[in-house]
């Protein structure tokens, strides 16, 4: 059995987790709960480097998905772990205890940028937008067109005007 | 110094206003904000707190380049996207379409034309060139070797001839690696043209080795990274294999033609600023082996998939994709979500400047003098735009 395999056997048998092996390094799966403990292990497993984190907001479910991109230096594997939490009250675990901050900075930005909460990450100060204090931006419900129209559009100047019409 | 006025206090918000406060009480810790002026570290700051000569913390201020990609992308046909994934990265446009076309062709399943892929290597390794360059420029005028500056500047300028003849931009090649291929195929006399580039990329390498030890003398033993940080931080590219770690997405998960291409994967241990520098000095050098078989093994064929015009739009079907590649600063990533529209549901970009110009820089500029900050800052080959995104 390769290593890809036996790595989506070990998790599914773990974690009861539905894995599925896309080409012939990565691994895909959602868990239902928080997935602290899966990452956990899966950097005891030599998934040491965090590549991503990034999250999908599935407006019309009422979800959003976070979703955790690992890499294996050791065995040359990329192992996908997503997960979903509720749009409301958007809070899952920090990451930091695990990658530190790697995780931190991560976190940092889709809290800004999407306003998920992540428990135990101390600083969610604003990376890129200062001063904003409106919908988090990269919400499907936040309509930058409408934004720029009402707030910065400058209808005295007639190439700007031009454009929005 | 002359910018007294902002050397302000932060244990009492007042400002230093003379020089005697700096030298009747020597504990005193002041801010020193380093950019957001251009020539310096490029639209992007660092607040640093000197005691002294002696950076006692830092803090990165990012932002100052955030375009919101990821949600323009949202909006906007794979052809579009195409050509605003120029714009991650100024220093590499050329890497970044590969990175994005990957993504949409990987979502659709479209069959790359072998001649396609052979020629998008050929362009990311000149763009890898070029990119190194601009990192030895910029080092070097950082560490006041303005001759190293004006030589790198001037030989890069041979690869925009490159860029221009065969994607008709010299920066920015405005989506020439297109979902399917590449959106056109090399002119006549283009190959030749390319080998004559690669000599002089190889006599401004002999003339960097002539001015090496100024060089030397600024950047050694500054802004030490180990390994095992280097791996928690998230660092990739140069800076992860300037601490002595051998890992490259070209070599680790081949993507394109790179299984089939025969390059080192250039390291050092020391995980110091020169350490850093000599391994793009090294990956220069492995580029120009790789696009010496890439040519000599140009396959005939189609360059795109549909072969007569891009197709401007087409459905992405439901799934999602992670890429990931080597780019000249490291591991860049795209995460597309597709869900039957005509644009991407989602795409969260990896930059691998995010990293390095955060939690990296935070980490290794502490204890380092104020007057060796530059050095370390463009050791990192960082890129503000990638950051931002």
């Amino acid at each position: 059995m390769s290593k890809v395999e036996d790595i989506a056997r070990e998790l599914n048998s773990n974690f009861g987790v539905e894995t599925e092996i896309r080409g012939d390094n990565s691994i895909w799966l959602e868990v239902k709960k928080d997935p602290l403990i899966l990452l956990e292990f899966a950097k005891r497993k030599g998934f040491g480097h965090l590549s991503s984190i990034s999250v999908t907001d599935w407006i019309e479910e009422g979800k959003y998905e976070v979703t955790y991109h690992l890499w294996s230096y050791s065995d040359k594997l990329l192992l996908n772990v997503k997960t979903k939490i509720s749009r409301d009250d958007p809070v899952t675990l920090s990451a930091i205890s695990l990658w530190g901050a790697n995780a931190q900075i991560h976190e940092r930005e889709l809290h800004e940028l999407f306003g998920v909460n992540f428990r135990g990450n101390l600083d969610p100060s604003p990376l890129f937008l200062e001063g904003w204090d409106k919908t988090p931006p990269f919400k499907k419900d936040f309509n930058w067109r409408d934004y720029v129209r009402k707030e910065l559009l400058d209808k005295s100047n007639k190439r700007e005007k031009g454009y929005w019409e | 110094m002359s910018g007294r006025n902002f050397l302000t206090n932060p244990t009492n918000g007042r400002k230093a206003t003379g020089s005697e406060e700096m030298s009747t009480d020597k504990e005193l810790i002041y801010d020193l904000p380093f950019g957001p002026a251009h020539p310096g570290p490029g639209n992007f700051s660092i607040k640093l707190k000197i005691r002294g000569e002696e950076v006692v913390s830092a803090r990165s201020d990012p932002g100052y380049l955030h375009r919101g990609f990821e949600k323009l992308m949202e909006y906007r046909s794979p052809m579009q996207n195409a050509v605003l994934s120029d714009r991650i990265c100024v220093f590499e446009p050329l890497n970044w379409n590969l990175v994005h076309a990957e993504a949409v062709d990987t979502l659709i399943g479209t069959n790359v034309p072998e001649r396609a892929k052979y020629i998008r290597v050929l362009m990311v390794e000149l763009s890898r060139i070029q990119s190194h360059m601009i990192w030895y420029g910029a080092m070097s005028l950082a560490t006041g070797f303005n001759t190293g500056f004006k030589m790198a500047f001037g030989y890069r300028d041979y690869i925009l001839d490159l860029f221009e003849l065969i994607t008709g931009g010299r920066v920015y090649p405005t989506g020439y690696i297109c979902p399917g291929g590449v959106r056109r195929d090399l002119p006549s006399g283009a190959v030749e043209k390319i080998k004559a580039t690669l000599d002089k990329v190889e006599e401004m390498l002999k003339l960097e080795e002539l001015e090496n030890p100024s060089f030397e003398a600024r950047a050694k033993g500054v802004g030490i990274l180990s390994a095992k940080d280097a791996i928690a931080l998230g660092a990739t590219g140069p800076v992860l294999r300037g601490s002595g770690v051998e890992a490259d997405v070209r070599k680790d998960a081949p993507y394109e033609i790179y299984r089939q291409l025969d390059f080192k994967v250039p390291t050092r241990k020391e995980g110091d600023a020169y350490a850093r520098c000599m391994v793009g000095i090294d990956e220069m050098k492995e580029s120009i082996y790789i696009i010496e078989q890439v040519l000599d093994s140009l396959p005939s064929g189609k360059v795109r998939e549909p072969s007569l015009k891009p197709e401007l739009s087409v459905e992405i079907p439901n799934g999602e994709v992670y890429i990931r590649n080597e780019i000249s600063r490291g591991e860049a990533a795209m995460y597309m979500v597709g869900n039957g529209g005509t644009t991407p549901y989602r795409v969260k970009i990896r930059g691998p400047s995010f990293l390095h110009l955060i939690p990296v820089l935070e980490h290794i500029l502490p204890g380092n003098s104020i007057s060796d900050v530059p050095a370390i800052y463009w050791s990192l080959n960082s890129c503000p735009a990638d950051m931002d995104r």
